[in-house]
């Protein structure tokens, strides 16, 4: 599944990030959010989340939420 | 010796910076504030004996592998200009993502201290770092700082010129990457590093998952129907306390009830003017004007709406501190989407509400380069500080100062702007690779009182500067080029003079905007180019008459005189709409296209872009025109003039028109060529 079929307040492990731009991919890496690593949903909307991601909260759309397998 | 200061975004870089140098650098409560590389000497009390320090301050990165274009800045410089020592700010509050970029810095083998940064939030909840045993696991000097109240700078300051000259041993080295796969490994490895470190030297009592208050608000402010509302709101009472309440009243004074009237600074410059001139009777009459008119009357020009401008100024410094930015930002990515923008080009147009240059600036930290120039090069249609006064004047003069006039103003300019979005999009055809969005969320803060004062005081500062500069010279040349003939003598009819005669030609071509041929109308437009408040101080030197009624220096209107103004100017009420509608779209000043040409970086887009806004701005006035004098049922002026407008608005929207058939064109045979390849 993906962060948009996720639950608020949950942890999860990030699985799979598929976003084809792999500079994208390095820098939500150099945040700390690439598979293996934990990602917690704070706040799930329509329009996207907010996921906390190490100590740092961080707004995403829902493109790339969709983007970010999780388990 | 050079120190650099380094680290990730809004870790209090600029904060530090301005501490130990003592300058007042922009700082805001957001991600990616500062865009540029700034130096300037380290203050005497903190260089204990050493000379010659000079402090540098980067934009924030999160890695060695810049992801935005300021992030490469950041990297080349510690890479290759070799500075003495690097100071890493690493932001206190979360560890695990900053030390990653940490181990990085200290590979590089310049001497490296770690200023642990933010620890007032840290010690307020009660969460320890252990920074005898980081400094140990790093290799390299830690202190504990707060560069919002300038705890351990001094200490901070001294350890990193004592490291200077030395040497720095990685106490993680990452493995050559040849391919991304092996660069991931070795990032892997280095995260898995940083993990260890945090883990025993940090112990949490708050986690960052229980900041429960932070997230209730952010659940209100960026609420799916509450959030567009509460921002509407919140600039709403920016205008109206800047513009209606306490700006208006430390500009025009307060009369009370019982009739106690606290004079506003136009009254007491006014005031200065008057005895100074009485002081000086039977002086030389040059003398007196220069110095009554000139000098004091120079500072009035400044003091009309310097108070307007700098409490808007002083608000606006109060919402960057308080970390709504992102927020902003966050509500309002939908809305730009829609037209190819996205959450990320909202800072450059909030900003842009106080002056369009650092709106324009802010626009480097957008990583798609199309986006980027399409906010660039729309930035400038928000009303900044200085279309307030023309904005004043009209609706002063033929609207009863009425103020749904200024406000529909900013409204029309948020408008404008998907408008223009929408355009570029359809012009330039749609990005290459998906669009995604990421902002991160800075933790609200109590703004600082003092730091939106002193950001208040510096700009408030150039807006003065450029009023004793700029705009002064160009009402003096206006004047000269308004009074003399091209035989270099002074005329009788003002209509003579160099300056009619050379507006004249102009004067055709916004007559379709305002129903006359007026010269003093095209005059006031082109010197509205060079910077916006002209357009008053040029209407005021060329109409006959308005002189008397508009206070040149203040570049505003004598109390009472709006509708004298109106009579003088000659023209309807809907042509002043449309004449203001004209000159609040069209390219803003020589500043800002110099800081859209500096981010944009192309003079096709640079050009299509001040197209743009020129075509925007003459179609947008033209049309406020055209159907405002339908509805009234006053008359067109001559029949060609709306023949000629209308003319402008179509060649205008069939070049848009054109140019993006030729994009889809063009995108089709991309797309088709690439069908072809793969089969």
């Amino acid at each position: 599944m993906t962060l948009l079929n996720a639950e608020n307040g949950k942890t999860y492990t990030v699985k799979n990030i598929e976003t084809g731009d792999a500079e994208l991919e390095a820098f939500l890496f150099s945040l700390g959010c690439y598979s293996g690593e934990k990602i917690t949903v704070v706040k799930l909307r329509k329009s996207g989340c907010v996921v906390l991601i190490k100590d740092g909260r961080y707004n995403i759309d829902s493109a790339l939420a969709g983007a970010i397998e999780i388990e | 010796m050079r120190i650099a200061l380094a680290g990730n975004p809004n870790s209090g870089k600029t904060t530090m910076y301005n501490v130990l140098t003592g300058r007042n650098e922009k700082v805001g409560n957001w991600a990616g504030v500062t865009v540029d590389k700034i130096e300037s000497p380290l203050r005497k009390k903190y260089s204990v004996g050493s000379e010659g320090v000079i402090i540098v301050d980067l934009p924030g990165a999160y890695s060695m592998s810049p992801f935005t274009s300021e992030e490469s800045i950041t990297s080349d410089y510690v890479r290759n200009a070799r500075p003495d020592v690097i100071v890493n700010i690493v932001d206190s509050t979360n560890l695990s993502r900053s030390l990653f970029f940490t181990t990085q810095l200290l590979e590089i083998g310049i001497p490296v201290v770690v200023a642990l940064n933010k620890t007032d939030i840290t010690d307020k909840r009660h969460n320890k770092i252990n920074t005898k045993l980081l400094s140990e696991r790093l290799g390299c000097p830690v202190v504990s700082t707060s560069a919002d109240d300038g705890k351990g700078v001094d200490k901070l300051a001294r350890v990193a010129l004592n490291s200077a000259g030395g040497t720095q041993a990685a106490p993680f080295v990452g493995k050559k990457a040849t391919d991304r796969a092996s660069a991931e490994k070795a990032d892997r490895e280095r995260f898995a590093f940083v993990n260890k470190i945090v883990s025993a030297v940090e112990t949490r009592e708050t986690k960052a998952s229980d900041l429960g208050i932070q997230d209730k608000i952010d659940d209100i402010l960026t609420n799916k129907w509450l959030g567009i509302p509460i921002f509407a709101v919140v600039m709403f009472l920016v205008f109206q306390i800047s513009q209606s309440w306490l700006g208006a009243w430390i500009a025009e004074g307060i009369v009370f009830e019982n009739g106690f009237e606290l004079y506003g600074l136009v009254t007491l410059i006014d005031m200065l003017g008057a005895w100074v001139a009485g002081l000086m009777e039977g002086a030389n009459p040059l003398l007196t004007s220069l110095i009554v008119d000139g000098i004091i009357g120079g500072v009035g020009a400044v003091v009309g709406f310097l108070p307007l401008v700098m409490v808007m100024y002083f608000l606006i410094a109060l919402l960057e501190d308080l970390g709504y930015m992102a927020r902003v930002a966050v509500v309002l990515d939908p809305v730009f989407k829609r037209v190819g923008l996205s959450g990320r080009s909202v800072i450059p147009f909030v900003i842009g509400t106080g002056c369009a240059v650092p709106g324009v600036m802010a626009c480097r930290t957008i990583r798609d380069e199309r986006e980027r120039r399409a906010t660039a090069m729309l930035a400038p249609f928000m009303p900044c500080g200085a279309k307030l006064p023309v904005i004043s004047l009209f609706a002063g003069a033929f609207f009863g100062e009425s103020r749904w006039v200024g406000v529909s103003m900013y409204f029309v300019g948020i408008l404008v702007i998907l408008l223009g979005a929408f355009v570029v999009n359809s012009v330039t055809g749609y990005k290459a690779r998906k669009s995604y969005f990421i902002m991160e969320l800075p933790e609200y803060k109590a703004p600082s009182v003092s730091k939106a004062l002193i950001s208040m005081c510096q700009r408030g500062w150039s807006y003065i500067v450029k009023a004793g500069t700029v705009i002064l010279v160009c009402n003096f040349a206006v004047h000269l080029m308004q009074s003399y003939g091209w035989n270099l003598r002074p005329v009788e009819n003002a209509g003579d003079s160099i300056l009619a005669t050379a507006a004249f030609p102009f004067a055709y071509l916004f007559a379709p905007v305002v129903g006359v041929v007026a010269w003093q109308f095209a005059a006031a437009t082109i010197t509205g180019f060079i910077a916006k408040e002209n357009v008053v101080g040029t209407l005021a030197v060329c109409f006959v008459g308005l002189e008397n009624l508009i206070n040149l220096d203040e570049l505003a209107m004598l109390e009472g005189t709006g509708a004298e103004i109106a009579g003088v100017m000659a023209i309807s009420r809907v042509a002043a709409l449309a004449f203001l509608v004209l000159n609040l779209f069209t390219p803003p000043c020589f500043a800002a296209i110099g800081a859209m040409n500096a981010e944009i970086k192309s003079k096709k887009w640079l050009f299509g872009g001040i197209a743009l806004q020129l075509g925007m701005g003459y179609s947008l006035g033209f049309m406020v025109y055209f159907f405002g004098t339908l509805f009234t049922g006053a008359g067109f002026g001559a029949a060609w003039m709306p023949i000629l407008g209308w003319t402008v608005v179509l060649v205008f929207t069939l070049t848009i028109l054109l140019l993006s058939l030729k994009s889809k064109r063009q995108a089709a045979e991309k797309a088709d060529a690439k069908a072809t390849a793969t089969v």
